[in-house]
């Protein structure tokens, strides 16, 4: 196979796109993607502060490359879960990624927050990968905050955005319906969180590690067995096959048409802030002082 | 042929498969579900294999 751009010899197949790419015409495709969901959802200029969620694995690595190498103002920041065989591990890689890239890394350690995930699956009684998210969201909202940074970045991908579509449609969950964006912009104490690997497939945030040398995480979650998006990914992984281009039309699609039309929908919810952290909630506490109390029950009690 | 399966780290000897399509489909993956490599290298799909060559089958799903 040729590259559809130069003629040279093509090191990937992408079928959505009926297209070859040869090592260096990919990295270009690929970072026009990157440049074009950034553009498109004015997602941030190139002087904004942008903090990284960077988890170890594929996407978010590459996420924090290719923005640095189209220049804006990156720092990295990772939260150390505390799994037993995963946690160092992923965090050494990490270490090792941003020495290689000189990429500012933070890391923040949910033991030392009382918030080991292990203690934290032990403690409650629904899911862990709920209530692990949550933790997540919260921290590193929190942290963009206090660093003054403008914008999150994580690195969803394609897939993840289309399988997550797919759930709330399932469930037609108006309000998740209403809610599903690249960009959701900053409110109350929350910062402004972007996605700007929506336009790509983890096929090719894959490629795009291959081809930088970047060893990623490929550890699966000890915890996250079963997770219902790993199904509808494979559903969908199936229509792409025999409609090359369907996810990316999906999803495109229902930002396009749909979005504004269930975004009209929404009754707002009134958020306050939670007493015992400033953490925006609809409850009497947050979520994450709610953990906190049920794990250890002698802080935070009101 | 012999084919070493990612993330699972298993070693596996391949018989009868003579292109990367078809190795593909021997595993039940489509051609965007995992990188396929050899000898550190990218494969396309297109791309002919031979009964002395190790290859890399790298899933690409994220497991959590």
């Amino acid at each position: 196979m040729k590259c559809t751009r130069c003629k040279a010899k093509a090191v990937v197949a992408l079928p959505r796109h009926n297209a070859g790419f040869c090592r260096n015409c990919f990295l270009e495709y690929f970072s026009r993607q990157v440049q074009k969901a950034i553009s498109k959802h004015k997602m941030f200029g190139p002087k904004d502060k942008i903090l990284i969620a960077l988890s170890g694995g594929k996407d978010s690595l590459a996420l924090a490359l290719q923005l640095k190498l189209l220049g804006y103002n990156v720092s990295c920041l990772h939260l150390d879960l505390d799994i037993p065989n995963s946690s160092k591990p992923i965090l050494s890689l990490v270490q090792k990624f941003a020495a290689r890239f000189e990429l500012p890394l933070f890391v923040l350690h949910l033991k030392q927050e009382g918030l080991s995930i292990p203690k934290v699956k032990a403690k409650l009684s629904r899911p862990i990968c709920s209530a692990c998210g949550q933790i997540k969201r919260y921290y590193f909202n929190q942290f963009a905050l206090e660093n003054n940074f403008k914008v999150l970045a994580t690195g969803h991908n394609l897939d993840d955005e289309v399988a997550r579509l797919f759930a709330n449609t399932l469930r037609w969950d108006l309000t998740y319906l209403g809610e599903q964006s690249p960009v959701l912009k900053a409110e109350h104490t929350f910062v402004t969180k972007v996605k700007p690997l929506y336009r790509l497939t983890e096929f090719e945030t894959a490629v795009f590690c291959f081809l930088q040398n970047i060893d990623y995480s490929l550890q699966a979650c000890p915890y996250s067995q079963g997770a219902s998006f790993s199904f509808y990914k494979k559903l969908f992984d199936q229509l792409e096959e025999h409609q090359p281009g369907r996810k990316l039309n999906f999803y495109e699609s229902f930002l396009e048409k749909a979005l504004p039309v269930f975004g009209q929908k929404q009754s707002p919810t009134t958020l306050k802030l939670c007493p015992l952290c400033a953490y925006p909630t609809s409850g009497e506490i947050c979520g994450v002082c709610r953990i906190k109390n049920i794990c250890t029950p002698h802080k935070n009690n009101l | 042929m012999k084919l070493i399966l990612e993330p699972e780290n298993k070693e596996l000897e391949i018989t009868k498969v003579k292109t990367v399509r078809g190795l593909l489909n021997k595993l039940g993956l489509n051609s965007t579900q995992a990188l396929v490599i050899r000898d550190g290298q990218l494969l396309t799909p297109d791309e002919k294999l031979f009964p002395k060559d190790v290859v890399k089958v790298r899933k690409v799903a994220s497991r959590g």
